[in-house]
């Protein structure tokens, strides 16, 4: 609606007027997610990936994402037992230190602040690379070199992102028991055989696997979200800031509501 | 070699090519001039299949490309190679990658011919030894040299250059109007050539047309355009600051 014709609306009506139009937005925005979506879905029978497309972005997402996930776990993972050793000393409970911490983080802490990590470096800057292509032709110099730019650009970024989430979160896992164990040596006193035991004895592949499940849920929100923005970027330079914003923010608010119900359906 | 048949196109409501024939012949320097905004950059895209007309029919080499889609275009976009504005050079890649990238993606030749191709193609647009820096590291008139290389690594019929001089000084852009003038020269190909250097552009093309608001005002030889009878184009091909524009 133009300023004109919002100036004419009676004062009453702006406020339902204006939830009405950013409802139809999101509205907008939700379904050019799944457009895209199903247009990669189809792209896939039979898949055509570019190999090195592929391995490139298997690299940039996921080599150069180690460290900076990896320090990440390490902290949450001692963050986690600092957090719950007042409680654990209070109840002399020290023996399930290792249930707890593995149980909170490979349930949901390492998974989500992983996932977060992931879409503020590798989401955003896929988002800026797209943009910058969209903005500066290069997608439409990919057309007219007959190539389809979903298939050669996108697909193979939707893979290595879903791909190196779950390689990360399976590292970050392991990276934050690591943090709980020494935390709770320093701090408890708790021996690594300890937390070991409690660890083994009442954390089940399932814990495992809901972290695994999830990490792959977010991978592909992260990687979707991240796509639709770069690939809708309007307005130049100015025009990709605001892709980038509103893809960590949409991918942000996606990880979220996938993690409620993925937690509710999967415990 | 590009016939346009009352071509009509409308973006975001408003028209930006209207009832547009033009007939590009072969083997010729053809000038697409006209003020900014004018449907230029349009009705290259529309020449590429980038962007389909809501009225009027396109031809390539004989072929009608309306209602054409992405894969039944790809046999007639190989015929065409395309130096974009804003260079559209793959930042991710080399400059050796980006010209051998139309090589890998369309045709399936050897590696050391594409080899010789990079090498042969670096040397005519004078940067030979730049095969492994990436974009960014270039300057605005390299990025150029290195888009008129990638356009015409597959020795296309067709070249289309949008804006090849725009941000160079006057030396490099006469530089790059002399490089695709023997680039045309060399290879016998049609090369539509848009550029608001309407002064550098006529040194070297055989043919003239001009968009104003989106129609055809005029279409000729160089000598007929500068010496033309209708204002508009009279003005703008002199550069006059009197005048209907």
């Amino acid at each position: 609606m133009t300023e004109e014709a919002r100036s004419d609306t009676p004062f009453g009506l702006i406020v339902p007027e204006r939830m009405g139009s950013a409802v139809l937005g999101i509205a907008a925005e939700l379904g050019g997610m799944g457009v895209l979506a199903a247009q990669l879905v189809r792209r896939m029978l039979p898949p055509k990936i570019d190999r090195y497309e592929l391995t490139r972005n298997l690299y940039k997402m996921g080599n150069k994402s180690v460290g900076i996930v990896a320090s990440t776990a390490l902290f949450v993972g001692g963050i986690v037992v600092i957090q719950a050793a007042p409680l654990v000393v209070r109840f002399s409970a020290t023996a399930i230190i290792g249930w707890a911490a593995g149980f909170a983080m490979l349930r949901e802490v390492a998974p989500l602040l992983i996932a977060l990590m992931f879409s503020g470096r590798v989401g955003a800057n896929n988002t800026a690379e797209l943009g910058t292509m969209v903005v500066t032709d290069q997608l439409d110099a990919l057309r007219a070199l007959a190539i389809d730019p979903l298939s050669y650009l996108i697909l193979p970024r939707v893979i290595a992102m879903i791909t190196m989430l779950f390689a990360l979160n399976i590292v970050g896992d392991l990276t934050a028991i690591i943090g709980a164990i020494i935390s709770a040596n320093a701090l408890l006193d708790v021996d690594f055989s300890l937390f070991m035991d409690s660890f083994l004895e009442m954390i089940d592949a399932w814990d495992f696997m809901q972290s695994v499940i999830k990490s792959i849920g977010f991978g592909l929100m992260i990687s979707i979200t991240s796509c639709y923005f770069g690939l809708t970027v309007k307005g130049g330079a100015p025009g990709v800031g605001r892709a980038v914003n509103s893809a960590v923010v949409a991918a942000a608010i996606g990880v979220f509501v996938m993690d409620y119900f993925s937690t509710y359906i999967l415990k | 070699m590009i016939l346009l048949r009352n071509v009509s196109l409308r973006l975001k409501g408003a028209w930006v090519l209207r009832n547009v024939s033009l007939e590009v012949p072969p083997n010729n320097v053809f000038a697409l001039i006209g003020p900014g905004a004018s449907g230029k950059s349009v009705l290259f895209k529309v020449m590429t299949g980038l962007l389909k007309p809501d009225r009027g029919e396109v031809f390539i080499d004989g072929q009608s490309i309306a209602g054409l889609n992405d894969v039944e275009m790809a046999p007639i976009r190989a015929k065409i190679g395309m130096l974009f504005q804003n260079y559209a050079l793959f930042d991710h890649m080399t400059v050796y990658e980006n010209i051998a990238f139309p090589l890998r993606r369309l045709f399936n030749l050897p590696e050391e011919q594409i080899e010789q191709i990079v090498a042969e193609r670096l040397q005519r647009v004078s940067l030979p030894g730049f095969q492994d820096r990436y974009p960014p590291q270039l300057s605005g008139g390299q990025k150029k040299r290195v888009g008129i290389a990638r356009a015409t690594a597959q020795r296309a019929p067709i070249v289309l250059y949008d804006e090849p001089t725009a941000g160079l000084d006057p030396v490099n852009s006469q530089k790059i109007y002399d490089l695709v003038r023997d680039e045309q020269r060399a290879q016998g190909t049609c090369a539509v050539v848009i550029s608001s250097d309407v002064g550098g552009l006529l040194t070297v093309a055989d043919h003239v047309a001009m968009l104003h608001r989106g129609e055809l005002l005029f279409a000729g030889t160089t000598a007929h355009a500068q010496r033309s009878g209708i204002a508009a184009v009279n003005q703008f091909v002199h550069g006059l600051t009197e005048g209907p524009l």
